[in-house]
């Protein structure tokens, strides 16, 4: 159940290498406990020195991947202290979800806090905004700049691509069990990339300030829409859906069999983004073609 | 006996009759609203029978009427396995919850999530099914040499609930991505989506009311006193395994399916009883009708409410939460009369010749572990003694050090003074809601304040420990803090709290990793200022509470016993609750509600053997101590880098040992 790692060897060596590899790279030595951010060092090809809960990083946000020499720091929470300070980075990021830790952490290094996902906020705006941010803490605007102009030529490319096609409103949704979802809609990722996609999402009802809303599968019922399952289903739950009555006749009713899109970062920012644009656009493609 | 201490005949007008009819017609009439809005009366009752053709008789026929029909059936399931419980425990505060069944497969779903998913889809009802059975057989392995004695098994169930409670908060504290899932589940929420539950159910349910009949006219001989009962002949062991198994296995269907419904299982029986029902047949009779009327109207009435939210809030921790005022309301209305001794409360352990020997023991070995916790960890590169060149490590280790063993002692003394003052071995600083309280209004800094800092979430504890404490103390007063209601209404706190943290981490906000984490306990917020408060604080308050090791000595004797030893009862009580509520506070606004610590120290320094009051606050606040900061530094280094926080090691390793002693009894 709680698996004991075996990676304290390797941690050594990584250390050692990172003390070389710092003393030539003139960017600040950043660790960051937030998976968005990490992804968007990434696409700015800064990659953190250290992240936190890297494994369900790979797991759930999974690209881009972070290098093999980022370094654990533990729980996104509570991370690991005594490393952190051994360390030694130039800053930590946080999100504002972990203002709390500030305090603590202002005393191993200065903490940037970089907020993403604020309510009555447009979301496409706020990832510019923190996308040109990071790029100026890396000291890396420019790549800022690229990452920002490549993701929306991108996204613009990937909307001509359904000129003409006219797909039905989506309904974007990620199931918690068998008989609950996430739907997705204002406020969030997914919703900002079907507005750069012209697309429309079915679902218009009240979401919180991550862009989702927990619902029974009955919520579903009577909207006229294309189901987008995101992955992962748990465990099970393709099982208790094949004898879901509401299930059944809400697939039949729908617009078309649903699209099950493999797991994007649902609380990303522009790299998660465009994932999402690319599998969604080539799923519809497919689909109209057959 | 407290089953016998409920009163005879409440109020004439208030028959159990009476109230399931009025509660009947409410839900009655809700659901005729509820039909009349969305599909018209006609077409309504049709969807009961036939899908139809449009999307709103689709949604009645496969969610709304079997969700109505789910309401009924886990309702009066939930109450039915409470009453066979309260019965065979002769103890109203057990239910379905209280023996470990619900953590039980909790845990085990969890377990399954992440190791073995295949089992999943082989069937999740049998999963949870089977952990529940499992954490029940434990308590029974645990509670079987002593004949499964109702305070032994309550014990056993509790110990078992947190042992398996921090488990799960361990596994989805390190993988809450996966288990998100389970966190709607652990609410309860009764959402249907076609009648493949409710057939599950149903069968399952009538075999088990059939059973609860068969064994009626057994079972009402537990109202007997145990020897008048073992005078007739009845095989108590058999007995009492048949009504709980039973219990178990109503509560493992539904929670299997719907997820953990708090309240119910103890609020259905407890009303009917005051409501005048006596004899066990027409408690069952009528509690598993209340029951089921219960759930069906809250589950009504919130999905007549809670259609704008951008969430969905879950049936079962509505319950709870609507369930905690109603509680607090029935408490003054409760006569449990009772001053009695709670019988083998103090049988736990036997004496040391030498106590003050054993204490000195007791405080080289903290101090051994202290040392050790502050020069030896890891780092990136593998194990460090701490050399005189890294100093700078203690500016992260002590604070973590000190304030585990603070809020060690602090929680010790606590749980000492409230089993003293109470005579129930179940007391905890935990059960007198007072870390349940200040939990309730930090969950709410956390969500409703934009980015909290630790000052404004300290203010907000600090408000809501007091809160809490107003209320506990406003509706013992009249009593003269009697310990079966001042239990009571520390139950009716945490079943708020549970509540609301349920709704919480339900949610799926990703705020909620921060909610778990501090929960949980860990010393990791602390820095050296509030660190040094918080063992100072420790000092001084365990320096207050050696001049009332005599009525210490004396309440563990029963109200009446005291009063006649001329010990002032009401004052006593007063001030022993004050000291206990500034301990919980204090310890719980630095490091979670850590109550475990709370419950377990006193109970180890029993089993060492420390008896009498002075020696026992002194021998549970040197283990309480020895506990937290063996478990703080275990925590921070089994997984490096990432850490369990202390308090769930401490119940982790606290909970082994506790086993390991009440096996031997």
């Amino acid at each position: 159940m709680l698996r004991t790692r075996c990676r304290l060897p390797a941690l050594a060596g990584l250390l050692a290498m990172l003390a070389a590899a710092v003393a030539q790279a003139d960017t600040p030595r950043l660790a960051t406990l937030d998976w968005t951010l990490a992804e968007t060092l990434v696409a700015l090809d800064a990659p953190p020195l250290a992240s936190a809960q890297l494994e369900a990083y790979h797991a759930w946000v999974d690209e881009p991947a972070l290098p093999d020499t980022t370094i654990d720091l533990g729980l996104r929470s509570q991370p690991n202290l005594e490393l952190l300070a051994r360390l030694a980075p130039d800053h930590i990021l946080i999100s504002p979800m972990f203002a709390n830790l500030a305090p603590r952490l202002e005393r191993i290094a200065s903490v940037k806090t970089l907020p993403l996902y604020r309510a009555e906020q447009d979301t496409w705006q706020e990832m510019r905004r923190l996308t040109r941010s990071l790029g100026e803490l890396v000291e890396r605007p420019e790549a800022a700049r690229r990452l920002i102009d490549t993701t929306e030529a991108r996204l613009d490319t990937l909307g001509a691509r359904l000129d003409g096609t006219a797909p039905p409103p989506l309904l974007m949704v990620q199931f918690m069990d068998g008989r609950h979802v996430r739907v997705f809609g204002d406020n969030g990722l997914f919703q900002a990339v079907l507005d750069r996609l012209a697309l429309t999402n079915a679902w218009t009802g009240p979401t919180n300030a991550w862009g989702f809303s927990l619902a029974g599968i009955e919520a579903l019922a009577g909207l006229d829409a294309r189901l987008v399952v995101i992955e992962p289903y748990p465990a099970g739950v393709r099982e208790t859906l094949a004898e879901s009555g509401l299930w059944q006749h809400l697939v039949e009713a729908g617009r078309g069999s649903p699209i099950v899109l493999p797991p994007v970062w649902s609380f990303g920012a522009m790299p998660s983004a465009l994932r999402f644009a690319e599998r969604l656009v080539d799923a519809l493609e497919n689909d109209d073609a057959v | 006996m407290p089953s016998d201490a409920l009163p005879r005949r409440c109020r004439p007008r208030l028959t159990p009759a009476g109230l399931c009819l009025v509660l009947g017609l409410i839900a009655l009439a809700m659901a005729v609203v509820e039909l009349d809005a969305r599909l018209g009366l006609g077409p309504g009752l049709n969807a009961l029978l036939t899908p139809g053709e449009t999307a709103r008789a689709l949604a009645m026929h496969f969610a709304w009427w079997p969700r109505l029909a789910m309401a009924l059936l886990a309702g009066g399931g939930l109450a039915l396995a409470g009453v066979l419980m309260q019965q065979v425990l002769r103890n109203p505060l057990a239910a379905p919850t209280t023996l470990g069944v619900a953590s039980g497969a909790n845990l085990a779903l969890m377990a399954a999530t992440l190791m073995a998913p295949g089992l999943l889809v082989l069937g999740r009802e049998w999963v949870a099914l089977a952990g529940g059975g499992g954490a029940m057989a434990l308590v029974f392995a645990l509670a079987w040499r002593r004949g499964l004695a109702p305070v032994v098994v309550v014990l056993g169930g509790l110990v078992v609930n947190l042992y398996f409670g921090a488990l799960s908060m361990v596994l989805l504290l390190f993988h809450q991505e996966e288990l998100k899932g389970l966190l709607i589940w652990g609410a309860g929420s009764l959402a249907q989506n076609g009648w493949q539950d409710v057939a599950f159910l149903a069968p399952r349910l009538a075999l088990g009311t059939l059973a609860a009949a068969w064994l009626l006219r057994p079972l009402a001989v537990l109202e007997l006193s145990e020897a008048g009962a073992r005078s007739l002949g009845v095989s108590l062991k058999h007995l009492r395994l048949a009504g709980l198994g039973l219990a178990v296995f109503l509560t493992g269907c539904v929670v299997s399916v719907v997820g953990i419904i708090g309240f119910i299982g103890l609020a259905a029986p407890n009303i009917v009883r005051l409501a005048g029902a006596r004899r066990l047949g027409t408690r069952l009779l009528w509690s598993t009708l209340l029951g089921a009327l219960l759930l069906a109207t809250t589950d009504l009435l919130l999905q007549h409410f809670s259609g704008v939210l951008p969430t969905l809030i879950p049936t079962g921790a509505t319950t709870a939460a609507l369930g905690a005022p109603l509680l607090l309301w029935l408490i003054p209305r409760l006569n449990l009369g009772g001053e009695a001794p709670s019988r083998e409360a103090r049988a736990i352990g036997t004496r040391h010749p030498a106590p003050g020997r054993l204490a000195a023991w007791l405080s080289l070995s903290l101090a051994g572990v202290t040392l050790v916790a502050l020069l030896v960890g890891q780092a990136g590169d593998g194990w460090h003694w701490t050399t005189p060149g890294d100093w700078a490590l203690l500016e992260w280790r002590l604070p973590r050090v000190l304030a585990a063993a603070g809020c060690g002692v602090m929680l010790a003394i606590a749980g000492t003074l409230i089993q003293r003052l109470t005579g129930n071995p179940m007391a905890s600083p935990e059960l007198l809601g007072i870390s349940g309280g200040s939990a309730i209004a930090l969950m709410g800094a956390i969500f409703l304040l934009p980015a909290p800092d630790n000052l404004t979430l300290v203010g907000a504890g600090t408000l809501g420990a007091l809160a809490s404490l107003t209320v506990v103390v406003a509706l013992n007063r009249q009593s003269g803090f009697q310990p079966e209601r001042l239990l009571l209404t520390g139950v009716a706190i945490t079943a708020l709290f549970d509540a609301v943290r349920a709704v919480v981490l339900a949610g799926g906000d990703p705020r909620g990793q921060q909610v778990i984490a501090w929960l949980s306990g860990s010393t990791y917020y602390v820095d050296l200022t509030s660190a040094l408060t918080v063992s100072g604080a420790a000092l001084l308050l365990a320096l207050a509470a050696i001049p009332l090791a005599r009525w210490l000595d004396i309440l563990p004797l029963g109200g009446a016993c005291a009063a006649a030893l001329g010990l002032p009862l009401a004052r006593a009580r007063l001030v022993l609750l004050l000291l206990v509520a500034l301990l919980t506070a204090g310890a719980t606004l630095v490091v979670g509600p850590l109550s475990f610590v709370g419950l377990l120290a006193p109970h180890l320094a029993r089993l060492l053997g420390f008896s009498r009051a002075a020696p026992h606050l002194a021998g549970a606040a040197i283990s309480g101590a020895l506990l937290m900061v063996v478990a703080d530094w275990l925590g921070r280094q089994w997984l490096f880098p990432e850490e369990i926080p202390a308090g769930l090691m401490a119940s982790l390793l606290g909970g082994a040992y506790f086993m390991w002693g009440l096996r031997r009894l």
